[in-house]
């Protein structure tokens, strides 16, 4: 009996050891991958060998296309804090503290964490799949045979243009959210607009800005690179593809929370 | 000139298990043998897309296994690469699609009347009509039509080596006789080093200087058509014969 007890223990033991190894050689396997990525990326960006025209079209396609629903999701995130903040402040603190708030909520949290969600799901998915189908059906493997670098002709593209217009997205949702957030207030609590202007100025620091935008050039950086890995490495056709671009979304999500959670002990303190 | 020497290559299971063989220069090699033998695995490893684990192969007095990056991309534009489906870039147009046979200086004056002549040309040359197909996508095209702007890609930039791989497999009768005719016509007017890997023994006995019969990662036989269709091996007979090889798969369902 005791013998028996002591053999469960011990597969018990072996198999989370073997969940344990190959959970850390599948990070360590992406980790490197993501890295080696990472630098072909900046060597071929040194080198020159990135199409401007390709960066450009990038840059439209994830930049200018993704404002309608950066805006949604900036006029929303203002619209909630400012009628949360409301619905806490009345009768207990005075109401122009609402305007600080509000900005500082947007600023520093909602507007480049909401950003880097809508891109997760509009941009980073589609990096995912469009990569990955080319891997399957064999056109990176053409690139290859055609004597071109796909990292220069795909990722780098990507990842450059995904640098360039988060922060201005993250810009965009920022301000899209505290102007909701004022008329919110005023049309809800009666907040007039200097009252509001004056809360937000009164904890304003100007480092705040800043910040808000690095988070912006970190995710827009984070994404596409995790996404363009996901593609490139995206095995057994359509189920392949499928199973890649939930990983890759799953794996965009998690690290854009990290680095979020990195920030404020980094930056702030 | 391309030469293997010694090949090894495993996945999951060996692959390639030592292959050596030498393709002379204006050659044309038919590489025959049952799925799953290597034969598309030693293509890759041809022009670097795979990595061999053991052995090297040599192209032009160049190998490829301990070429820099650099120089792989040059051997790589010395070849011509005939995909099984194509690999037709879905976002491009056909003219664009061809063009990025060309060197990378070239194709990005795509709209220039020297470069969109040789992109004509190059799809005339596969028996296609330019000004019907130029702006298609690879999306509108039948399988035969996207099997020959593959060819079109991979010759438009005069490779000195040719790989076909499986480049007539899923196409009709008329439709694989058409590439059939192409490859032939290909490799007798520009006189290239060309390797076919495929299933079709009759256009292989056709089109091919020699053939190799590849079979569990070995090479079993490597001889001219002639030796081929007379040669006394059990497995080159069903091969070479429609009834002997329905009667070797009788075998093997007997023996399961």
């Amino acid at each position: 009996m005791s013998n028996m007890l002591i053999g469960v223990a011990k597969s018990g033991v072996f198999g989370l050891l073997r969940i344990i190894g190959r959970t850390a050689e599948g990070v360590g396997r992406h980790a490197g991958g993501i890295a080696i990525l990472f630098w072909r990326v900046v060597e071929a960006t040194l080198h020159g060998r990135v199409s401007l025209r390709e960066v450009l079209a990038q840059t439209y396609s994830m930049g200018v296309l993704s404002v309608p629903l950066v805006c949604v999701t900036g006029v929303l995130s203002g619209l909630v804090t400012s009628q949360q903040g409301g619905y806490q402040f009345t009768g207990s603190v005075p109401l122009y503290v609402l305007g600080s708030v509000v900005t500082s909520s947007v600023i520093l949290e909602l507007g480049p964490v909401m950003t880097a969600f809508v891109l997760i799901g509009r941009v980073g998915a589609r990096i995912t799949a469009e990569l990955g189908t080319m891997k399957v059906s064999e056109q990176i493997d053409a690139l290859y045979s055609l004597g071109r670098d796909p990292i220069a002709t795909l990722a780098a593209p990507r990842l450059i243009a995904g640098t360039i217009s988060t922060p201005l997205l993250v810009g965009i949702a920022n301000t899209v959210g505290v102007f909701a957030g004022l008329v919110a207030s005023q049309m809800t609590m009666g907040l007039g607009p200097e009252s509001f202007l004056y809360g937000a100025r009164l904890f304003w620091h100007d480092w705040d800005l800043l910040y808000s935008l690095t988070k912006g050039l970190a995710f827009g950086f984070t994404i596409p690179l995790f996404a363009c890995h996901m593609g490139l490495i995206t095995r057994g056709g359509a189920e392949g593809v499928g199973r890649s671009t939930t990983s890759s979304v799953v794996l965009m999500i998690v690290s854009v929370l990290i680095l979020d959670a990195l920030f404020p002990p980094l930056f702030l303190n | 000139m391309i030469e293997y020497r010694d090949i090894y290559k495993a996945f999951d299971a060996p692959v390639l298990t030592g292959v050596s063989l030498r393709v002379e220069q204006g050659e044309c090699l038919s590489i025959v043998g049952p799925s799953g033998t290597g034969k598309s695995v030693l293509l890759k490893i041809t022009n670097g897309l795979l990595r061999p684990d053991r052995g090297d192969v040599i192209i032009e007095g160049e190998s490829v296994l301990n070429a820099s990056r650099e120089a792989l991309e040059k051997i790589r534009r010395k070849i011509g690469y005939v995909f099984q489906y194509a690999a037709l870039f879905d976002s491009m147009s056909v003219c664009e699609n061809v063009c990025q046979g060309l060197p990378e200086k070239e194709a990005s004056r795509i709209r220039s009347p020297e470069v969109l002549k040789k992109v004509c040309q190059a799809l005339e040359a596969v028996n296609l009509d330019p000004k019907h197909i130029v702006n298609a996508l690879p999306g509108d095209l039948s399988g035969g039509m996207r099997k020959r702007v593959g060819l079109a890609r991979a010759i438009v930039g005069k490779p000195q080596i040719l790989l076909y791989d499986e480049p007539v497999t899923g196409l009709d009768p008329v439709n694989s006789a058409v590439v059939g005719l192409l490859i032939k016509n290909i490799q007798e007017q520009l006189r290239v080093t060309s390797i076919v890997v495929t299933h079709q023994i009759e256009q292989a006995l056709d089109i091919s200087d020699r053939i190799a019969l590849l079979e569990k990662g070995k090479l079993r036989f490597v001889g001219s058509p002639a030796e081929f269709r007379a040669s006394p091996d059990r497995l080159v007979q069903a091969f070479a014969d429609p009834r002997a090889a329905s009667a070797a798969a009788f075998e093997i369902m007997e023996e399961l």
